[in-house]
């Protein structure tokens, strides 16, 4: 526990006399069997901006649902202006004086920028809405941008029309037209360009001295270190420590406190990984690589040059939302693409899914209740589904049990029948059926997105030999985790994504735990 | 999940229902409870059961699916084996031929309009229903000529084993229905699109295509129980299917196919449609008026809708 | 998110323009089959066959502007209609023909309530359920009024055939429907039907009830039903428990004909309007232009699936989906 930094900033910060705006303390929350939060700790005094930081799964943006209202805490306490109050829905929060920007959350895409500001808090005159006095708030709030805006904005303009960025900005015009005390933001910078974050700041600042509370919940450390006051650091669901930035340690220093307190320091996660170790050799010879891309391109990734080899398992790290998950989907076919894909030398186009499937690559999907399982389907339904047409007309079912059995018993799922809904199925459990699926294919691409998210030990090392097995089979993987010790006890190569571009290819003396958060959040 | 499944399998409760409301009417009005009367019910419910199987792989595949040209489309079908067999038993088989084959194609505008064009169902399949019938109308103009085939009136009236040659009709649909949920990958890829679009599409399945073979394969079901029904009437007139499309729809649900799709079965339509005709024959039964029958029998379908017709939460 | 139709922008509120110029063309086209439409005796006999269906498919518009349909609009119509027939008798004075309206206006409220609270609050699938429940209106109807009949005081139908200053009487209805239109849409309330049947999750969290607008949508289409058999029984001056029945799809057709987007959240009452003034010319059009009896409902529906169609086919030309 680094002590030192915590103890640091309490001698050197300037005394605040004036109560909390917001305190949050011992906060908690689970979501099922995940605890997001275990003891979330947070203070907002009236004219700080405060920046939450914490890696994936630090539960930092539990926390900030918690303080707007947007979910209700298990325990811990809450308060504002000293009194204690449990918040019950974002409209409450918003009483309280404490508004959320969240990305795009609650927009309605049909309606114009002025009626979203004022949703559900429209003025009203002589039974009906005042149009005039909408139109000319938000024209008043929309000022703040002026000049940042890339295509025009109007309060009457339809906000489904406006890019992710300019609808960004109407949300954070939407939570400024309740004149809160409190503004949260979390990630509200993601999809702005640079010009805005600019005066997003500027506003910022100004809204701090005008003695607004503020907390900026990133993974940017160049925008923390030049707009907050203060660093909160979250670990595994608890307030670690914070760190005074305005007037403390130099940039250098700050950042590697910084880093220091959302990584522990300890190497916890990397004992589990030792019995699962045996790797296969990296095939990485003259011959062609397994996979090759070469200008590949989607959505939020910019054109990417990969080369993978046969059986090598290739981590893809950084923080959440960079663009590993959409290189994966587009990878599969499921998100639209350019540039070139090649397998085993020969070209491939992956179009569709169906297409993807057909050239040999298989895909577990992020949310696996979302876009991995049917549901209410038995099991055997589940892991049969893409090879259905292997079993003929009429479909030789006893044939597909017993495949299907041979894989269940393989990946070790414990269940009650292959009839068994899949639902009752445990998430380790259920990670397995959505894997296995793929497996009476043997792909020779094997795409996972955060495989073990939500899964248990047990599962986990049972996941990690499988892995192993794999490759040894020649399967190449790609692989994405929000647990950066999984990624770099797994892997030989982990490649950090921040803002869909390649900051880093960590192999050897570079894999190691601070080079990866380094790298993750954009650091020097 | 929070999927809150009733213990006892709808099917299974709509069969006991219509077991007890049968009871029921027999107490009301002695002499309801024979044989007869209960073959008869089976038999209108056969035929509400027959043109329901498309709807049934309609439902199951989600996506707010519906098909409302069911009615007009069993008419059409009806109208044309009478038409092209001209009452001759020889030439029943490519009259149905040809009666199965519109219906499919009709199906097929359906399931295009749909995919193609993101019509949703509701709307598609209402609009072809308005073609189907205007088609109808401007093909006879009115005056229907040709006849009903002998064949067909036997294999539809003609008894074995006392029971009536439908019912066995109705059991070969079931078979074949049961076969294709159950033993073709299409069944499979079925409910899974119904269940999971995200899912299907992310494990390979064409689900546009799926979806197109559904909505000809209602169609072309319908059709098929339009030529059965003239089979019974023995005879066309223009609304003869009408009074099927809203039941069809009610026996699906009925019988736990769920409106949001991935679930369900042919069995339960079955006895969905056994149970609102039970229901039926008991409110004629009770003589209590039209008007009170339509009363109970729009509180029992918002009943059952309550315990089983409940909506995931969407939002 | 989904993105509005491109273009969308300035013309947001006036989703009916399409509609509009569709039914110019059509009025025009009518025009020359028929020179007399622009008669008194003509244009009044049009108008007056139209207003029920409008002020029917107003309601629906609003429904579906919510995010639901109702098809027991027509079985509540009926409803409506014997129970005014039954409380209202040639004899009837001014206060008696208002308490009428006042009763009928009540029950369409409960009806709306009652599919309301269903499909609101039970979460019932909206299409199975007002189906359902029109069973039970449709009942009702009919054990009010077992066999047609009942008459209004003569003023009132000569009333609704009349012409004050020289305006149709009817004309007078559908520019009272379109006033109270302008005033609803200006309301607070309507103003969450939309952000509810646009973004149901979005109006949510900006502290929307959505239970509650759901609810009242159907309450108000209730209310509009009521007013439609009111219209509808100054038209006939009868009652009939079936005569809603034909009522309900059309009311469907035509606010989608009129621009209003099916999953909810775009359209409005205007072009509802404008959709039931487009069933009836084609109608119209299909009769004068001497299309054969027998090919006229084909015709007819052959036109509403292309306009049903239109939509769809233009976003896909487009290549945004």
């Amino acid at each position: 526990m680094p002590e030192s930094a915590f103890h640091q900033d309490n001698r050197r910060s300037t005394p605040l006399k004036r109560a909390p705006l917001i305190s949050a303390r011992n906060v908690a929350k689970r979501y099922g069997a995940v605890r997001a939060l275990v003891d979330g700790n947070l203070e907002i005094h009236p004219g700080e901006v405060v920046a939450l930081l914490g890696a994936n799964g630090s539960g930092k943006s539990t926390l900030g649902k918690v303080i707007t209202g947007m979910t209700r805490p298990d325990g811990g306490q809450l308060q504002f202006d000293g009194t204690t109050a449990p918040v019950t829905s974002p409209e409450h929060a918003r009483r309280l004086g404490v508004s959320a920007v969240y990305q795009e959350l609650s927009l309605v895409p049909d309606l114009t920028v002025a009626e979203n500001v004022f949703l559900g808090n429209e003025p009203t005159r002589l039974g009906g809405l005042d149009r005039r006095l909408m139109q000319h708030r938000t024209a008043e709030l929309l000022e703040s941008f002026a000049g940042v805006f890339t295509v025009p904005v109007t309060p009457g303009t339809v906000v489904g029309n406006l890019p992710p960025s300019e609808r960004q900005l109407v949300e954070v015009v939407k939570a400024l037209s309740r004149q809160p005390r409190a503004l949260i933001l979390d990630e509200a910078t993601a999809s702005l360009d640079g010009r805005q974050v600019d005066r997003l700041f500027e506003l910022m600042a100004g809204w701090r001295d005008q003695g607004l509370g503020l907390v900026f919940v990133s993974h940017r450390m160049d925008e923390i270190f030049r707009v907050a006051d203060r660093a909160v650091v979250l670990r595994d669901g608890a307030t670690v420590g914070q760190l005074q930035l305005r007037g403390g340690d130099d940039r250098r220093t700050a950042e590697r406190k910084l880093v220091e307190l959302m990584t522990g320091g300890g190497e916890a996660g990397a004992l589990l990984l030792d019995e699962a170790r045996p790797r296969a050799a990296v095939n990485r010879d003259a011959r062609e690589p397994a996979l090759r891309l070469r200008g590949f391109a989607s959505g939020i990734l910019a054109p990417l040059d990969l080369e993978v080899g046969a059986g090598e398992l290739l981590g893809l790290g950084g923080l959440q939302g960079q663009g590993q998950s959409r290189l994966l989907l587009a990878l599969f076919g499921a998100a639209p693409h350019r540039g070139s894909v090649e397998l085993d030398g020969r070209r491939v186009r992956v179009a569709s899914p169906r297409q993807a499937v057909r050239a040999g690559i298989a895909y577990v999907p992020g949310d696996r209740n979302r876009d991995g399982l049917l549901a209410v389907r038995p099991i055997l339904e589940n892991l049969q589904l893409p090879n259905w047409e292997r079993y003929g007309t009429p479909l030789r079912v006893g044939a597909a049990r017993k495949d299907a059995q041979m894989v269940a018993s393989d990946l070790n799922v414990r269940l009650a029948g292959l009839d068994a809904n899949v639902s009752t199925l445990s998430g380790g459990n259920a990670q397995k059926i959505v894997i296995g699926k793929w497996l009476l294919r043997r792909p020779r691409l094997l795409l996972l997105d955060d495989p073990t998210k939500g899964i248990d030990v047990e599962a986990k090392e049972e996941f990690y030999r499988l892995l192993a097995r794999l490759q040894a089979d020649g399967t190449t993987v790609l692989f994405t985790s929000s647990d950066d010790a999984e990624l770099l006890g797994l892997c030989e190569r982990v490649v950090v994504l921040h803002d869909g571009r390649v900051t880093a290819e960590l192999t050897g003396p570079t894999l190691d735990k601070g080079s990866l958060v380094a790298a993750s959040l954009g650091a020097r | 999940m929070r999927a809150r499944m009733p213990r006892v399998p709808p099917p299974v409760v709509a069969l006991l229902l219509s077991v007890l409301l049968f009871f029921v009417a027999g107490v009301l009005q002695p002499g309801f409870l024979n044989v007869d009367q209960a073959i008869n019910i089976v038999r209108l419910a056969a035929f509400l059961g027959i043109i329901a199987a498309g709807q049934t792989l309609v439902i199951i595949s989600g996506g707010e699916g519906i098909d409302l040209s069911v009615a007009n489309v069993v008419t059409l079908g009806a109208i044309l084996t009478f038409m092209v067999s001209g009452g001759a038993s020889e030439r029943l088989l490519p009259a149905v031929a040809v009666a199965l084959a519109v219906g499919a194609v009709i199906g097929l505008v359906n399931g295009l309009g749909i995919v193609a064009l993101s019509i949703p169902p509701l709307v598609m399949t209402l609009g072809m229903a308005g073609v189907v019938k205007g088609t109808i109308l401007a093909v006879t103009q009115g005056d229907i000529p040709g006849g009903v085939p002998p064949l067909l009136a036997k294999l539809v009236t003609g008894r074995l084993l006392g029971l009536p040659g439908v019912l066995y009709l109705w059991l070969l649909l079931a078979l074949l229905m049961w076969g294709l949920l159950e033993r073709t990958g299409y069944g499979k890829r079925l409910f899974a699109v119904g269940v999971n679009r995200s899912t299907a599409r992310l494990s390979g399945v064409n689900v546009p295509l799926t979806v197109v073979i559904t909505y000809t394969l209602s169609g072309l079901l319908a059709a098929l129980g339009g030529v059965l029904l003239l089979g019974f009437t023995q005879r066309v007139f223009l609304s003869l299917g009408d009074s099927y499309l809203f039941p069809s729809i009610a026996a699906v649900v009925v019988g736990g196919t769920v409106l949001a799709g991935g679930r369900g079965s042919y069995v339960g339509t079955m006895a969905g449609a056994l149970v609102l005709t039970m229901a039926e024959s008991l409110l004629r039964a009770m003589r209590i008026g039209e008007a009170y029958q339509m009363i109970v029998f729009g509180l029992i379908l918002v009943a059952l809708l309550a315990v089983y017709g409940r909506q995931r939460d969407s939002a | 998110m989904r993105a509005a139709p491109a273009g969308a922008a300035r013309f947001r509120n006036l989703t009916f323009l399409v509609p509009l110029l569709v039914l110019a063309l059509a009025v025009l086209l009518n025009y020359l089959l028929q020179p007399n439409l622009f008669q008194p005796r003509v244009l009044n006999g049009n108008l007056r066959v139209m207003l029920p269906l409008m002020v029917l498919t107003a309601g629906q518009a609003v429904v579906i502007l919510a995010g639901g349909i109702d098809l027991s609009v027509g079985a509540v119509v009926s409803l409506v209609n014997v129970l005014l027939v039954t409380l209202v008798t040639p004899d009837s004075g001014p206060a008696e023909v208002l308490l009428g309206l006042a009763v009928g206006v009540a029950v369409g409220a409960l009806t709306g309530a009652v599919n309301g609270v269903c499909v609101a609050y039970l979460r019932l699938q909206p299409i199975v359920t007002t189906y359902a429940t029109s069973f039970l209106f449709s009942g009702v109807a009919l054990a009010v009024l077992p066999r047609p009949g009942g008459a209004l005081p003569r003023g009132l139908t000569t009333f609704y055939r009349s012409a004050p200053l020289g305006v149709p009487a009817a004309a007078y209805g559908v520019a009272l429907l379109l006033l109270v239109w302008w005033l609803l849409r200006r309301t607070r309330f309507m103003q969450h039907v939309y952000a509810v049947g646009g973004a149901a999750a979005a109006a949510r969290a900006s502290g929307v009830s959505v239970s509650w607008i759901r609810f009242s949508s159907y309450v108000v289409m209730g209310v509009f039903a009521a007013f439609a058999a009111a219209m509808l029984t100054l038209s006939t001056g009868s009652g009939n428990a079936r005569l809603g029945d034909a009522m309900t799809l059309p009311s469907i057709v035509a606010v989608v004909l009129g621009g209003t987007r099916l999953a909810g959240g775009a359209g409005g009452v205007t072009g509802a309007v404008i959709g039931v003034a487009i069933l009836t010319v084609i109608r119209n059009l299909i009769t004068f232009a001497n299309v054969p009896t027998w090919y006229q409902t084909l015709v007819d529906a052959v036109i509403i699936l292309a306009a049903l169609a239109g939509p769809g086919l233009v976003r896909r030309l487009r290549g945004s989906r």
